[in-house]
């Protein structure tokens, strides 16, 4: 397994790099989809699948992000760029803020109050809070993206973003999972009760994940404005967050895993076009069949370097 | 004071609507702890299968007669389909992790959901006038006979659900299933059966619900489960989910709220309001109104 990861990883790696140059434009904005879909199921990962938490608004991140990059590019003419820090600030202070008083609940409560907050946060913006946020329309005609004084304005130029951003993405999850804040999410997630008797923080754990899932999805918000020069409520409804909430319980929270989610969930119906009104209906039948015949997911996680005869076989989650 | 007893009618209507529905995913959770998302679609399907069974087999008759025999075709249809749902995408995940049972709930949504669709057509349908339009003005507060109705049968069912879990011994089985499911199997309880017959009423009793909800709102969507589900759902949670009295009385609040916030501040924000409601309610009683403090199980 480890083998195969060595090889299949830079493989990977090298047919993403060149991908674009292969594909017309309809393909380059399905790829880029894909890319910017799979960061968003990445960092809905680090909190549903790696730390156990039952998030199911994690579009709201993502819209925040992708808000934030429209509103100050369109409102205060901020480059592209330079937006990027704030729109990994901002929604990982919501992320915090938000968490702060809701991560005691139990898991099903915790998954109301995350829908709920992203019922919220999509009426804010149908509503146009503060006057800026376009109302149900949005905002559209963002400024293309410009580096240096180039003006990336091609698609293959997005997809390179995106690329980047995901690449961003795969690092910083790998570093999380060797790393302590990793180790802790992990245990909180297998048996909270032993994780405190340890001495972890588990609050401070749980708030942890929220902040850094809802950066990382804010990130993902401003490449998703850029591909489409346009943000609208519609495009982080909830439906989206129990998309990517089945994407990583489907595939399994490992990396493979969840982008063999994306994959089926976003790319699979644009090859199959004339499949498009059966869609969904085949995708729940999908998601029934996936859990009876692998309840832990297609691809599993495995964590860590745990010697084989240690590990019991277990319900996680139950 | 006109706007207020208004209103309060309103939402007394609205609220009975969120009770039954609330009872459907309260049972099911209070048994198998387990969030039947399915169960919102199942109240939308409820409502074409109404339309249809109005259409097709009752020649479009709305005598009284003609009225209950829809009302009791759909109930029998629906548990019919709940008992398929619970076979097919619930018991082989019983010993599963609790979240795989949540993505099969998820998955089983979206197949009525679409099912629907496929069937009936992604338009909006109207749901035919089974109840005549009869209203009675008193002094400025307008209430349609269509209220008293839905109303007045709500409460009934309630009541005979009530009584049917606390006094009869069938509803014994259903208490102890809900407190310890491998202790009840021990004293010679089958719980599979409790929990078909919990699928049955839960799904009987959305039925009803969402014929109400075609009645007094008149346009039936396919995707119109998950708006409805999700506020009875709160419903639930509200009172303490897995509480029986408790989904009733959630049911009431949340309907009477959406109803002054419609009436006094404005129905754009009536969801953001409800959510707000929620989570306040669950930071100072995580398990709801009624709900009784239980130890995590370890």
């Amino acid at each position: 397994m480890k083998e195969l990861q060595k090889f299949a990883y830079p493989v990977f790696f090298v047919v993403m790099a060149v991908l674009p140059h292969m594909l017309d434009d309809r393909w380059q904005a399905v790829a880029i989809t894909f890319l910017i879909f799979s960061v968003v199921a990445l960092s809905q990962d680090i909190i549903l699948g790696k730390s156990g938490m039952f998030n199911m608004g994690q579009a709201l991140f993502f819209g925040m992000g992708a808000y934030t990059t429209a509103i100050l590019s369109n409102e205060y003419g901020w480059s592209i760029i330079a937006t990027i820090p704030l729109a990994i600030i901002i929604p990982a202070l919501f992320g915090i803020l938000l968490a702060g008083p809701i991560v005691h609940l139990r898991g099903d409560y915790l998954l109301v109050v995350t829908i709920g907050f992203n019922i919220v946060f999509v009426q804010v913006l149908q509503n146009n809070l503060g006057g800026v946020t376009g109302g149900p329309n949005g905002i559209f005609g963002l400024d293309s993206l410009s580096f240096l004084g180039y003006d990336l304005m091609s698609q293959i130029s997005v997809y390179y973003f995106a690329f980047i951003v995901l690449l961003l993405t795969l690092w910083v999850m790998h570093n999380l999972a060797g790393s302590k804040p990793g180790r802790a999410m992990h245990y909180l997630r297998e048996d909270q009760l032993a994780a405190e008797s340890i001495g972890i923080n588990t609050r401070v754990y749980k708030i942890f994940a929220f902040g850094l899932g809802a950066g990382i999805a804010g990130l993902a918000g401003t490449v998703f404005a850029v591909q489409y020069s346009a943000v609208s409520p519609e495009a982080f409804e909830f439906i989206q967050s129990v998309l990517f909430f089945s994407i990583v319980l489907v595939g399994g929270s490992s990396v493979p895993g969840v982008l063999l989610g994306v994959f089926v969930m976003f790319v699979l119906p644009e090859i199959f076009r004339e499949f498009a009104t059966w869609r969904y209906f085949i995708f729940g039948f999908a998601m029934i069949a996936a859990m009876i015949m692998r309840p832990r997911g297609i691809w599993p996680a495995t964590f860590g370097k745990i010697p084989k005869f240690l590990i019991k076989e277990n319900n996680h989650g139950a | 004071m006109d706007t207020f007893l208004q209103q309060l009618a309103n939402g007394l209507t609205i609220g009975s609507m969120f009770a039954l529905v609330a009872l459907g995913y309260t049972m099911v959770y209070g048994v198998m702890r387990l969030i039947n998302f399915a169960h919102g679609d199942m109240v939308a399907a409820s409502a074409f299968v109404g339309l249809t069974i109005y259409t097709q087999v009752m020649g479009q008759a709305t005598s009284l007669v003609a009225v209950v025999a829809i009302f009791l075709l759909t109930a029998v249809a629906m548990a019919i389909v709940g008992i398929i749902l619970e076979r097919v995408a619930y018991r082989p995940l019983r010993e599963a992790p609790r979240l795989s049972a949540v993505v099969s709930a998820l998955g089983a949504s979206l197949v009525i959901q679409n099912g629907i669709m496929l069937i009936w057509g992604p338009r909006m349908r109207i749901f035919p006038e089974l109840v005549p339009q009869v209203y009675w003005d008193f002094g400025g507060v307008v209430i349609s006979m269509i209220q008293v109705i839905i109303l007045v049968l709500s409460l009934v069912l309630m009541v005979a659900l009530y009584l049917f879990v606390e006094k009869t011994r069938i509803g014994a089985a259903i208490r102890a299933s809900s407190i310890d499911q491998d202790a009840a199997r021990l004293m010679g309880i089958n719980v599979n059966s409790v929990i078909a017959l919990i699928f049955i009423i839960g799904s009987s009793l959305g039925a009803v619900g969402g014929l109400f909800i075609g009645l007094y709102y008149r346009g039936i969507t396919f995707n119109m489960g998950w708006q409805y589900g999700l506020y009875a759902f709160i419903a639930a949670i509200l009172g303490g989910i897995g509480n029986i009295p408790g989904a009733m009385l959630g049911g009431m609040l949340l309907g009477l709220f959406n109803a002054f916030i419609a009436g006094y501040v404005s129905s754009t924000w009536a969801d953001a309001f409800t959510f707000i409601l929620l989570i306040l309610i669950l930071i100072v009683r995580p398990t709801g109104i009624l709900g009784e403090r239980v130890a995590e199980k370890v």
